[in-house]
Parts: C-alpha cells; sequence; structure tokens
C-alpha cells in the first residue's frame, strides 16, 4: 500500500515562511536576490491559480510544489518550465513570470510529473505532491462493508476507537498500559459519553505523572532540540567540568508554560523563573531567592529586560557565545518556537535594504543574502543581550565591545529589528509579535501532534490539526492552555483511529 | 520503526496484531479463522520505546522496573545498554535531542534481547519460589508433578498467564493451539518428565509472546 510521504518541513513551516518570502519580494525596494529560476512571486501566483487547493488554505504554496531545493526544480517544475513562455528570452522578468505562469500552469494539469497514476491537477487540489510519487491521494472512509465488520472486530480502524484511545492515552502520558481490569472495565461501558470521560479523567491524571511532567519526562524531552543541554558545560546541580550555565531553569519553565493552567506564551513573554521543589511541582523563583544564587547559577538579565527561554543565561551561553550580532541565537529561537528553520529556507521574509552587514561578515553576497535579508533583522534584538563574553547580562551599549574586532560598524547595529514583517524596537517586542503569531500556536500544536500522533500533520489531517491550533489562539478555546488543547487532542480521529 | 514492524511480523506468525505498514490481512490469516480483519486506511502504529516495554512487562509480570532488565547484570538494558536504539533520547552527553526517526538495524535485536532476559528471569523467579509464580506455576504441572507431559489444561492455563500477563487479554483458541504445539518441540529428544522442558516453554512461549508486535507497538 501506497503512503504518502510526511511532509518535509512541515505544514506549520511552509505557510508562512513562503508566504512572507513571496509577499516581500512585492515590497518596494526590496532586493530581488534570488536567482533567475526561484521567483519569490511563485507561491503567491501559484495559489492564484488554484485558490482552492489543500496546499493553499493560508494563500502561498509551499516552495517544494515547483522546487527541490530552489533554484533547483523537480518534476512537476520542470515540466511547468518548459511551458513557461516558449521563445521568451530569459531570465523572465517577475511580471512576465507572473503573466505566463497560469498559462503554464493550465498547460501541465493533464500531465503526471511523478508517474504515480494521478495527474498534476488532481494531486494540487487534493495537497498531494505533484513531483514525489508516494504523495497519492488517498480515501480514508471506509466501505460500508468494512465499517460493519471493524465495528465486530478488537479494533476499529474505521472510526474513531474510544477503547483504543484509552489505552493510547495511558501509554503516551502515563508510560505504560492501563490494567486488566481497567482495559476489561472500560469495554463494559456502552455508553459514548461515558467513554470519553473516562479518557478524560485518564489524561489528567497521567498529565500529573512523573512520566510527563517529571525531570528527563515526556515535556522535558520535547524541550531538548529548543534548549540543547550539553552537561559539559553545565553548572548548578550535578555540574559538568566548566560550568557556564544551568539548563535546568530552562526546563523548568518550559514544564511551567507547558503544564497546568498556564498560558504557552509565557516561553516568549517570561519575566520570571522556576523551580522544581518534587518531580512534578513546580513554582516561581520570587527576584529575592534569585539574588542570591551564587554565581554560577545566577541570572544576570534584569528582569524588564527578560523574554521567556529566548533570553536566558543558557541560551545565551550556548547560541550567542562570543558574536555581536547573534544570529545563531535569533535562528534557533526562530526554528524552535516558530518551526522556521532558515537554513533549510523557511520563514523567509526579506528586509528592504537588508542584510547590512554591520559586522562586515560578507553577508551581504547574494548566495548569502537570501537568507540573511531575514535572518539579520531578527537577529539585531539579540545584540543587547550578552553570551559568554559579558557574563550574560543585558548591555544597551554592548556592540561598542565589538569595534575592535568586527569592526567601527558593529556598534551601529540597531536594537530593534523585523519579525513577520512587523518592526519591532527590542526582544520584548520580538517576543511578544512572535508569542501571538500564528506560526507559534502552529509549532506548539504541531510538537504534540508529532509526539503523539507519530508524524506531522499531513494533508488529511489539516482540519483537525487547524481547529486545535486556532483553538489553543482563541480565548474562548484553550485560552494557551496546552493541557486543554490535549483533551481535545486525543479525541481526534487522527489520534483515536487505528 | 516500519523495519523493526516487519522484522517481528515475520518472526511471529502466532500472533494477530496491528501493522504499521498495514500488510495485506488475507496473508496474515490462518485456514479456518474468522474473515481477515480490515486494514486501517491511515494505520499509525506506534513503538513503545524501551523504557514504556520495560515499564509494561515490569508491572504485568511482577518484576521491578529497576531490576527487570540488566546488561551483564550491571547495566539498565534502556536506560544505560539500548537507550537509543531502543527509541530513547540522551541530550545532555550524547546530543540526542529526539529519537531516532527509523529503526536502527539492532532495534530489533534489542528487542529480542530484552524480551528473551525478561522471560528468562521471570521464569527463574517462578521456579525458585513457586508460591509467587507468575507465569510457571511447577506445583500445578500435571497433577502430582511428575506427569511426563503437561495436559492440555495444564499449557491452556500457561498459555493464558502468558497472554494476560503480556498482552492484558485472554488467548483466542487459535493462539492456545499455536502455542501447545510449540511445546513437542521444546521436548523434542530431551528426558521425558523433566520440568526443565515446560519451563524452557513456558520461556520461549513468553518471548514469543513478548516480542510481537502487539507487545512492542500500541
Amino acid at each position: 500500500m501506497k503512503r504518502p510521504h510526511p511532509r518535509k518541513g512541515a505544514y506549520i513551516a511552509l505557510a508562512l515562511g513562503i508566504s512572507a518570502m513571496g509577499a516581500a519580494s512585492f515590497v518596494p525596494g526590496a532586493p530581488l536576490i534570488q536567482p533567475a529560476s526561484a521567483k519569490p512571486p511563485a507561491p503567491m501566483a501559484f495559489c492564484h491559480s488554484y485558490p482552492e487547493a489543500k496546499a493553499c488554505s493560508t494563500g502561498f504554496a509551499d516552495c517544494a510544489a515547483c522546487h527541490t531545493t530552489p533554484p533547483a526544480r523537480n518534476a512537476f517544475g520542470m515540466q511547468v518550465a518548459d511551458k513557461l513562455a516558449p521563445g521568451v528570452g530569459r531570465p523572465l522578468s517577475d511580471q512576465d513570470f507572473l503573466k505566463f505562469l497560469p498559462e503554464a500552469l493550465k498547460a501541465v494539469e493533464d500531465l503526471d510529473a511523478d508517474g504515480d497514476g494521478y495527474s498534476n491537477i488532481v494531486e494540487i487540489m487534493a495537497g498531494t505532491q505533484t513531483a514525489d510519487s508516494n504523495s497519492v491521494p488517498r480515501t480514508l472512509a471506509c466501505a460500508a462493508d468494512d465499517a460493519t465488520r471493524a465495528a465486530g472486530a478488537q479494533w476499529n480502524v474505521c472510526t474513531y476507537d474510544a477503547a483504543y484511545a484509552f489505552k493510547k492515552v495511558h501509554m503516551d502520558f502515563c508510560g505504560s498500559s492501563p490494567t486488566r481490569a481497567d482495559i476489561d472495565g472500560f469495554r463494559k461501558i456502552t455508553d459514548e459519553k461515558t467513554k470519553l470521560a473516562r479518557i478524560s479523567e485518564a489524561l489528567d491524571k497521567c498529565l500529573d505523572s512523573p512520566y510527563w511532567l517529571g525531570p528527563n519526562g515526556v515535556v522535558w524531552n520535547i524541550a531538548n532540540a529548543k534548549i540543547r543541554p550539553a552537561h559539559a558545560v553545565k553548572s548548578g546541580e550535578n555540574p559538568g567540568p566548566v560550568p557556564l550555565g544551568d539548563y535546568d531553569d530552562d526546563y523548568n519553565l518550559f514544564t511551567w508554560a507547558n503544564s497546568d493552567d498556564h498560558d504557552v506564551r509565557d516561553l516568549l513573554l517570561a519575566q520570571y523563573f522556576v523551580k522544581r521543589t518534587d518531580p512534578v511541582t513546580l513554582q516561581q523563583i520570587s527576584e529575592e531567592e534569585l539574588a542570591k544564587r551564587p554565581r554560577g547559577t545566577m541570572q544576570p538579565v534584569p528582569k524588564d529586560k527578560r523574554v521567556g527561554m529566548i533570553s536566558t543565561r543558557w541560551f545565551g551561553a550556548v547560541n550567542t557565545m562570543f558574536t555581536s550580532i547573534p544570529r545563531t541565537t535569533a535562528a534557533q529561537a526562530y526554528r524552535s518556537y516558530l518551526g522556521f528553520d532558515i537554513a533549510r529556507m523557511q520563514g523567509l521574509n526579506t528586509v528592504p535594504h537588508e542584510p547590512m552587514d554591520y559586522d562586515t561578515k560578507g553577508v551581504g553576497a547574494p548566495e548569502c543574502a537570501v537568507c540573511h535579508a531575514t535572518l539579520d533583522p531578527l537577529s539585531y534584538p539579540f545584540t543587547r543581550y550578552n553570551g559568554i563574553s559579558g557574563g550574560y547580562s543585558y548591555n544597551d551599549d554592548r556592540l561598542k565591545d565589538y569595534v575592535r574586532v568586527d569592526g567601527p560598524r558593529v556598534a551601529e547595529a540597531p536594537a530593534g529589528g523585523m519579525i513577520f514583517g512587523q518592526e519591532v524596537a527590542d526582544l520584548l517586542e520580538w517576543g511578544k509579535v512572535a508569542a501571538n503569531s500564528d506560526a507559534f500556536a502552529m509549532k506548539v500544536a504541531g510538537d504534540y501532534w508529532k509526539l503523539l500522533v507519530g508524524r506531522e500533520p499531513d494533508v488529511n489531517d489539516q482540519p483537525e490539526f487547524t481547529r486545535l491550533w486556532r483553538g489553543l489562539k482563541s480565548a474562548t478555546t484553550y485560552n494557551y492552555r496546552v493541557e486543554k488543547m490535549l483533551h481535545d487532542l486525543v479525541l481526534t480521529n487522527a489520534y483515536g483511529r487505528p | 520503526m516500519r523495519k523493526l514492524t516487519c522484522i517481528g511480523l515475520a518472526s511471529l506468525g502466532l500472533l494477530t496484531a496491528a501493522c504499521a505498514t498495514a500488510p495485506d490481512p488475507a496473508a496474515l490469516q490462518f485456514a479456518g479463522d474468522s474473515p481477515a480483519p480490515v486494514a486501517s486506511a491511515d494505520p499509525r502504529v506506534k513503538f513503545k520505546d524501551g523504557e514504556r516495554y520495560l515499564r509494561d512487562l515490569s508491572a504485568n509480570l511482577n518484576m521491578p522496573r529497576e531490576d527487570i532488565c540488566k546488561e551483564l547484570s550491571r547495566y539498565d538494558c534502556m536506560t544505560d545498554a539500548f537507550r537509543i536504539v531502543l527509541g530513547g533520547v540522551e541530550a545532555p552527553n550524547l546530543l540526542v535531542n529526539e529519537p531516532i526517526e527509523n529503526a536502527a538495524l539492532t532495534s530489533p535485536i534489542a528487542v529480542d534481547r530484552v524480551a528473551l532476559h525478561v522471560c528468562s528471569k521471570r521464569v527463574r523467579m517462578d521456579k525458585e519460589s513457586p508460591a509467587d509464580a507468575v507465569l510457571f506455576k511447577a506445583g500445578a504441572y500435571g497433577e502430582d508433578g511428575r506427569s511426563t507431559t503437561p495436559d492440555k489444561a495444564w499449557l491452556s492455563g500457561a498459555a493464558d498467564a502468558i497472554y494476560g500477563s503480556i498482552l492484558l487479554r485472554s488467548p483466542s483458541e487459535r493462539e492456545i493451539q499455536n502455542l501447545a504445539a510449540f511445546y513437542p518441540q521444546v521436548a523434542d529428544g530431551r528426558e521425558a518428565g523433566s520440568t526443565e522442558v515446560a519451563a524452557d516453554w513456558v520461556t520461549l512461549s513468553c518471548f514469543a509472546v513478548a516480542s510481537s508486535l502487539e507487545a512492542v507497538f500500541y
């Protein structure tokens, strides 16, 4: 049986990232830095032709619709290129590109770029990939006969199976199966509402378990790729040989924001720290207590300059380190909390006249500017936060210390920057714009989706996935409470249909 | 984990289970069985990972988690020995921040090894302390404990204990028959009446069930 190939780079990333890239290219004065064969307006133009296509639900298609790694084209992109304004000299201007693209797309609709038996237009409308033969339209609905048979089987593969979900909730959130008595008892329940209530009760119990909430628990491990701990340079409890910072603070804050009735936006907004008083109990630390910490674990950034997880001592130590323009820090924040990996050309949002290359690293070269026109304005708000050099503190004049190494212009780098096309005055505003963005909600929901469903949301998952991340943002639905969202996630077909 | 799924499937025709790769249900069917189950159109079966696997075996076989499986009698099978290949993470030292995307070549070997280790240990404990036996109830072997071959009721009871302990359900008639049919192969060429034969049969039957898809995936 053919299975759809999970989308690389995630739906979370594709929509806003490409949209930003496309939209920015229309800004007057924006440098058109991409090679002629990868067109910044293309994702939007594609969706003008196919507004009903699933890939266009946000108004912009994925680069992968036509490219492998831009500007290299995939099989579908090559078919389109063949039909695109034949006889007209290359490179095409953006105006000509936009003029001739609809005609070229129309001309290849009935072809089958990946030879999987489904025409390009069928795949475009179904939301599968035209250049990937493993990605084909599927029908999830069971035939009537199958549905009847499945209903009498051990697991009902044709619909949400509450008994399956009940067992799965125990396994995912408590780390072990329910007892046989619990399973047998659950199977005796005939009322569907009661079954769902039992699932919800089991979830509530497990959400407070050490397996879910404790050190090295599930939530803790979600944070690994965001925090990137390294024991060799850990300070505090169980220190490494070269103690620089204590990432326990970061794990505790992450767990706090993702648990109980806490606002998950505090990942990017919190101006407090959290301590663990026992494996599953977290508590905010008073400023007095924080001030009494020994040098190795102190958090030097003043309270009014703190920006959740992205201004901690550890975040500066492992990302900013000794750099003046902390691009790695900004890229890690963008990747970890908003789902955009700039190294994969996700979330590009070209800012006019950027990159300014204040630190004379040569990032203005065309092949570098493709990404740095987004990355550098994202990074400027981090420039006032010290890494290892400067002792992890905040300093308005920090960049003056780098003039000797990076040249005099480095001190001109602004404290403000741009994120998602919005100007921000400092990292505090950066955090606010990020925390309230769709991308943040998609990333939070997507992390849990991948963990619990077992893969990134695919085309067929979009209605349920969209309901979750939009619900996370809605004040009347989950209001940024992760645990509320999880209660609905375990009731989705994606989770509970075997 | 697709490779792991299919290796497990190939090694165990004994059990009916879901499959992440949705094999043709007809291929799993035995003569005389009920009609083949409906295949899932969108299977999302997940690997338990080593920790969940051991926690389940620990709870179900009544063996303390910290002692259930130790390589060289020292190293915990999950935490120390097979952590990464069994789907675990170790961020601070190994920089493995997320579970490996696809099963390692050694993942099925590790699962088999852990399963055999746990089953051998459980049966050894049962022999040492018959009053607390979970799987191998030697005292109930034959009417007077000296029968040369286990009777049908004993085999059926043992199969029920194995399935009930590991998969938390009763075995089907077919599954009991399969395990019972395995007994003569274990006894072949060995001393008649030896309780070791029965103990080995329980150990290997436990291994078969504990390394099945149904036990390893959820």
